[in-house]
């Protein structure tokens, strides 16, 4: 399972990096920087970031099939 | 050396300044930004969403007690401990754990209720052909919306609709000689929502109230009663006058449209979303998001010294045409940018997600039920700022059924 994040749809607000600091952050100019993948003991805070989102941006990708 | 841009002086603090006008129109197409008696005036889109968002600039809210010469009681103790003016790790762990409550996932189930109250207060006016628009369906749906959220008791709407216009005079130039009313208004709230966050504990209901409840006693404690209870408050003032203004503004907007309106009507599952976020737009309650700058920042030719205040002009930005097509017309087909009007970066409106399903809601069964819609004289509107609207809106209009 990877996290998806449409970048074209990507504000930089930073609510997912509130949710889930260890797998989102803002860089020094404000820009969104992620892991793609990520520890299990971190899905909690993932959802949660994934529900933040005010835009609505951020997935899973849970068949990297379709990646 | 490099010369000086030319910027014009707005000034924003007159009852007649108008937000939308050829004034402001004019100091967007000179320069990024305009000058201000309270601090700079930003007015392009690519400026403000840059700073809108820029970690540097703090939401600056925490003073506005003390420079109205307010630094004690009830009010001020809540207002320095909102999520609206904390920052750092003390509100990122607080708005960590109210975010998912407010999640379109959690709202869905909520619409067929929000439609249902729609419908029935149209129901009361739609036979005559007119009615007063802010005190007949936006302020009723607003604050019965709330009641929903929270679990209150919809009856109880008008008293909740006279708390939060109480505590709403505590962002007014006038928050010292109304100070009185204001802190008893927050020492009744606070009981009240002492009341509701013990009888949630007791017994769990479907509703977002229960959701936090429950956040704080499985997170281990990590959002405290009191927290839970500045919470409830903060909701009470954030929620009611500004989706209740925002429905007005909406109105009013799509009466200049009518080609718009109908569009909606014909289609409203395809055009709601689209009609929420036009009227957002064109014509938004919050007609600037302020910052203050917690340090000297340099942006473009432009050294922003620590301190300076900053109001990011949202119709301004969102209507500005090297960002938009045919930027003053609702056009519910275009393709548009984000606009500002929920602000943005950490700050972002909790509450957008709600207001957008609830607007859009009102504004599909109003398109569906009535037509050539008109404002009508009489309309009392608040001067342009950080929260305006209507207190009174008269409109005419043809029934459709």
């Amino acid at each position: 399972m990877k996290i998806f994040v449409e970048m074209a749809k990507c504000e930089n607000h930073g609510q997912c990096a509130i949710s889930a600091p260890n797998n989102f952050e803002l860089d020094s100019d404000g820009n969104l920087r992620y892991q793609e993948s990520f520890g299990e003991e971190d899905l909690h805070d993932i959802e949660d970031a994934i529900d933040s989102c005010p835009l609505q941006a951020i997935s899973l990708d849970r068949d990297p099939t379709y990646a | 050396m490099a010369q000086e841009p030319e910027t014009l002086h707005l000034d924003i603090s007159s009852e007649y300044f108008r937000m939308d006008s050829e004034e402001v129109r004019k100091a967007r197409s000179i320069h990024w930004y305009a000058r201000t008696d309270w601090g700079m005036a930003v007015l392009s889109y690519e400026d403000s969403s840059f700073l809108l968002k820029h970690p540097l600039l703090t939401q600056g809210s925490a003073k506005w007690p003390a420079q109205h010469g307010v630094t004690e009681g009830h009010f001020d103790r809540w207002w320095q401990k909102t999520l609206l003016v904390l920052e750092g790790d003390e509100h990122n762990r607080i708005r960590r754990l109210v975010n998912p409550a407010f999640s379109p996932r959690r709202i869905q189930p909520l619409h067929e209720r929000f439609r249902s109250l729609a419908n029935s207060l149209i129901d009361d006016w739609v036979g005559v052909g007119k009615t007063e628009f802010a005190s007949r369906f936006a302020a009723p749906y607003a604050t019965r919306i709330l009641c929903m959220i929270l679990g209150i008791d919809e009856r109880d709407w008008k008293k909740i609709h006279q708390l939060a216009s109480t505590i709403g005079l505590g962002l007014g130039i006038t928050i010292q000689e109304n100070i009185a009313r204001i802190d008893e208004a927050i020492a009744e709230l606070t009981r009240y929502a002492k009341f509701l966050v013990r009888s949630r504990r007791q017994s769990p209901r479907d509703d977002i109230l229960s959701t936090l409840v429950e956040t704080r006693d499985t997170d281990d404690g990590k959002l405290s009663d009191q927290e839970l209870i500045n919470l409830i408050i903060l909701l009470i003032f954030a929620g009611i006058d500004t989706t209740r203004n925002q429905l007005a503004l909406s109105v009013e907007a799509f009466s200049k449209q009518p080609d718009q309106w109908e569009k909606l009507a014909a289609n409203p599952d395809h055009y709601a979303a689209k009609a929420v976020e036009e009227a957002l737009r064109v014509n938004p309650i919050g007609r600037w998001i302020s910052r203050e700058a917690a340090d000297t920042i340099q942006h473009k030719e432009r050294t922003i010294e620590k301190g300076t205040t900053l109001h990011l002009f949202t119709l301004t930005s969102a209507t500005d045409p090297a960002a938009f097509d045919n930027p003053d017309r609702i056009d519910l087909d275009a393709e548009r940018a984000p606009h500002f009007a929920f602000g943005g970066g950490i700050h972002h409106c909790l509450g957008h997600f709600v207001a957008r399903a609830d607007i859009g809601i009102a504004l599909s069964a109003m398109a569906t039920r009535m037509k050539d819609l008109r404002v009508e004289e009489g309309a009392e509107w608040l001067p342009d700022s950080g929260n305006t609207g209507a207190n009174k809106l008269p409109i005419t209009f043809s029934r459709r059924f």
